[in-house]
């Protein structure tokens, strides 16, 4: 079976490594500027779909289905974004006789509108954070509008039906704020996602984002794995994650398994896809969404499982049967930590840093796994979202994952670009991070009271060692250069031809 | 040879000198005397082996206690970023550097508080939100736009404390790399 991966980063090599453990070939696309893009040139074969914008490119329907016909590829890997949770893509491989690498497009379609997947989990009996049932007429007046709030409660969240990725959403904290909340929102979502409609929730005040991850095949089985944890998000974004989380004993890891499982069966769905979770401070947890895709931070639950989600994704689009033991898949061996390592330059406001990657070095040793998307040479696009890898490190207990991946950070090396690399290291060291005491409020949160200090911190000895390596280098640099001028290019041009004639003899 | 080096807001005066032995520099940092093992390694790579503080010697050789001294090392990249500014990384961590006080006239108004600074768009995007407006006075490092690229809201900051002289876009407003937001006086 010839995998045709619709995507490009480091989702597209990580799908990549699965389909060539599997011994399966496998056909990369590409925009303009990706040409020479990692995920290019470890594919088997690749094939130009478009210009830089993603609309062009990444989001063009026909002409990803064309590549996969022109190569003649049978399944289609859609990873995470781009168009991995538009149904209309899964309709469009079924109508091409492709295997989609992924849920039936009914399934997408139905949980990708935040609604009608909260009428699905209560009509599972899995409970959901208050909220209004159906999306708010789009000619709601203030006052209908003030009527719905007041029945949910203050402080609220105005949110997209068809939501993702924190847009198109707003915290009401007074009624004075929400009619202006609910224009913006809806201004936010019909850009985002050419969908005005929003609908109001009530808002926790600091919960912990907690989420279950399963899998299921074709013939009824589904299988509910260990918990992540990924309440470290700035502005709604993850950009942290580990499994296990330090607030889930068994007893309620059990009933969040079986709340997820029943969610997912209720709408009989397949393949990969995860539950999203509020954990309230008192215990009591909430439904919030499905992701009817993989999702970024599969490989933490990957490595406390031994299970690989993304090959388990291709054997179950080829109809095969699940027989991973759930007991194991629900038991966490050892603990595992995610980074997400964004071009960006945390001390100026985590600004993008798009640009060449002059070289890069990877963090390796025992316990370290790097999902990365780019190689040395490459120039990070200003078209896209700006991860260019993912470090995951694992170990027995949640302290040593903590040192293992402070370790690894320490040891990763990127030229040419900034990248979030130092903040992760000063997070690391936050006490409130290390003791597991943190909602996703807490990163927003640290981060405001900052007041533009580094986070490359460092100490008087390092300091005066910064000086050192940089006056040497200016030394050394410019020695090189009075070298090169000792042979002067038109005096020196017979030298060099009648020396490289030398060394040839 | 003598290098001026600034680092974090620190200065200090590093001369550096080749001695009799390949690799090895006698550098004194601030009137303090040390040897250096330097070895550069691929384009960036510069690897550093040097004694605790304290070894310093002023005669012309390698001494013998120096030799047989514990080497603290440590691994640097020194990537050349532009305009005499050295990106030093150390473990992860990066910082910029100065050398010979080659800091440009536009850094020097930023940090002074003279003159006129800009906010400008540091690459292609769209206006998502003004957040002040002709005549307002802001703080150091107060959001003054919002520009959407690459997927991210991008909060552009003021430079310095100051009063708003113009603000060039409105929300929607798409924009080229460098082009001029605000300008602040």
């Amino acid at each position: 079976m010839r995998v045709l991966v619709a995507n490009r980063g480091e989702i597209a090599v990580r799908i990549i490594r699965a389909c060539r453990e599997m011994g399966l070939p496998t056909v990369a696309v590409y925009s303009d500027c990706d040409r020479g893009a990692r995920h290019v040139r470890d594919a088997d074969a690749a094939v130009h779909i478009g210009a830089n914008e993603a609309a062009a490119s990444y989001l063009n329907i026909g002409a990803i289905v064309d590549a996969a016909r022109a190569t003649r590829a049978e399944a289609i890997h859609p990873g995470y974004g781009f168009l991995a949770e538009n149904a209309g893509f899964a309709e469009a491989c079924r109508a091409a006789g492709l295997t989609f690498i992924g849920p039936s497009a009914e399934a997408i379609a139905l949980m990708g509108s935040k609604t009608a997947a909260r009428t699905a989990a209560i009509a599972a009996g899995v409970p959901v954070v208050p909220g209004t049932e159906t999306p708010l007429p789009a000619d709601a007046s203030a006052d209908e509008l003030s009527r719905a709030a007041a029945a949910i409660g203050y402080p609220l969240m105005v949110k997209a039906v068809a939501g993702g990725g924190g847009k198109g959403m707003r915290v009401v904290d007074s009624p004075a704020a929400l009619v202006s909340a609910v224009r913006t929102a809806r201004s936010e979502a019909g850009s985002a996602f050419g969908d005005t409609a929003v609908y109001f929730e009530r808002k926790l005040t600091r919960p912990r984002h907690i989420e279950i991850q399963l899998l299921g095949d074709r013939h009824g089985t589904i299988v509910p794995f260990v918990e992540r944890e990924c309440s470290i998000q700035r502005r709604h974004q993850k950009v942290v994650e580990e499994s296990p989380s330090l607030a889930v004993a068994a007893p309620l890891r059990e009933g969040m398994a079986q709340a997820a499982a029943a969610v997912a069966r209720s709408v009989g769905y397949t393949n990969a896809g995860t539950i999203e979770f509020l954990l309230d401070e008192d215990g009591s947890f909430y439904f919030l969404e499905m992701n009817t895709r993989l999702q970024v931070e599969h490989p933490v639950t990957e490595m406390v499982t031994d299970v690989d989600l993304v090959q388990w994704q291709i054997r179950i689009a080829r109809g095969e049967r699940l027989d991973i033991d759930p007991v194991r898949a629900l038991t966490p061996g050892g603990h595992a930590i995610e980074c997400r390592i964004y071009a960006e330059d945390p001390d100026q406001g985590f600004m993008p840093s798009p640009g060449l990657v002059r070289a890069i070095r990877a963090a390796s040793g025992p316990g370290v796994r790097d999902d990365g998307g780019v190689l040395a040479g490459y120039e990070v696009p200003v078209f896209y979202d700006s991860m260019i890898a993912k470090l995951i490190a694992w170990a027995p207990t949640r302290g040593e994952a903590i040192r293992r991946m402070s370790r690894a950070l320490a040891e990763y090396q990127v030229q040419g670009i900034r990248t979030t690399i130092p903040f992760f290291l000063w997070l690391l060291q936050q006490p409130e991070y290390l003791d597991g005491r943190y909602d996703t409020t807490y990163l927003d949160r640290v981060l405001a009271e900052r007041r533009g200090e580094s986070f490359s911190r460092f100490s008087e000895g390092e300091t005066e060692g910064v000086a050192v390596a940089a006056a040497l280098d200016t030394f050394l640099r410019a020695s090189a250069r009075r070298a090169d001028g000792r042979l002067a290019p038109a005096r020196s041009a017979w030298i060099q031809l009648a020396r490289r004639e030398g060394l040839r003899g | 040879m003598t290098f001026e080096v600034e680092v974090g807001g620190r200065l200090f005066a590093v001369a550096v000198e080749r001695t009799g032995h390949a690799g090895r520099f006698r550098v004194t940092v601030d009137g303090v005397a040390r040897w250096v093992d330097a070895s550069r390694m691929g384009e960036f790579g510069l690897s550093l082996l040097m004694p605790a503080t304290g070894t310093a010697t002023a005669s012309g050789s390698v001494p013998d206690e120096c030799v047989a001294a514990p080497f603290s090392g440590a691994d640097f990249q020194v990537v050349p970023a532009g305009a005499g500014e050295l990106l030093v990384s150390l473990q992860g961590r990066t910082i910029g550097v100065t050398v010979n006080g080659r800091r440009s006239a536009h850094a020097d108004a930023t940090l002074h508080g003279h003159g006129q600074v800009t906010i400008a768009a540091p690459m292609p995007g769209r206006v998502v939100r003004v957040l002040a407006a002709a005549g307002d006075e802001v703080e150091a490092r107060q959001p003054v736009v919002v520009v959407e690229a690459m997927k991210m809201e991008n909060e552009l900051r003021a430079p310095r404390a100051g009063r708003i002289k113009e603000v060039a876009v409105t929300p929607g407003t798409s924009v080229e790399a460098g082009r001029i937001l605000a300008v602040i006086e």
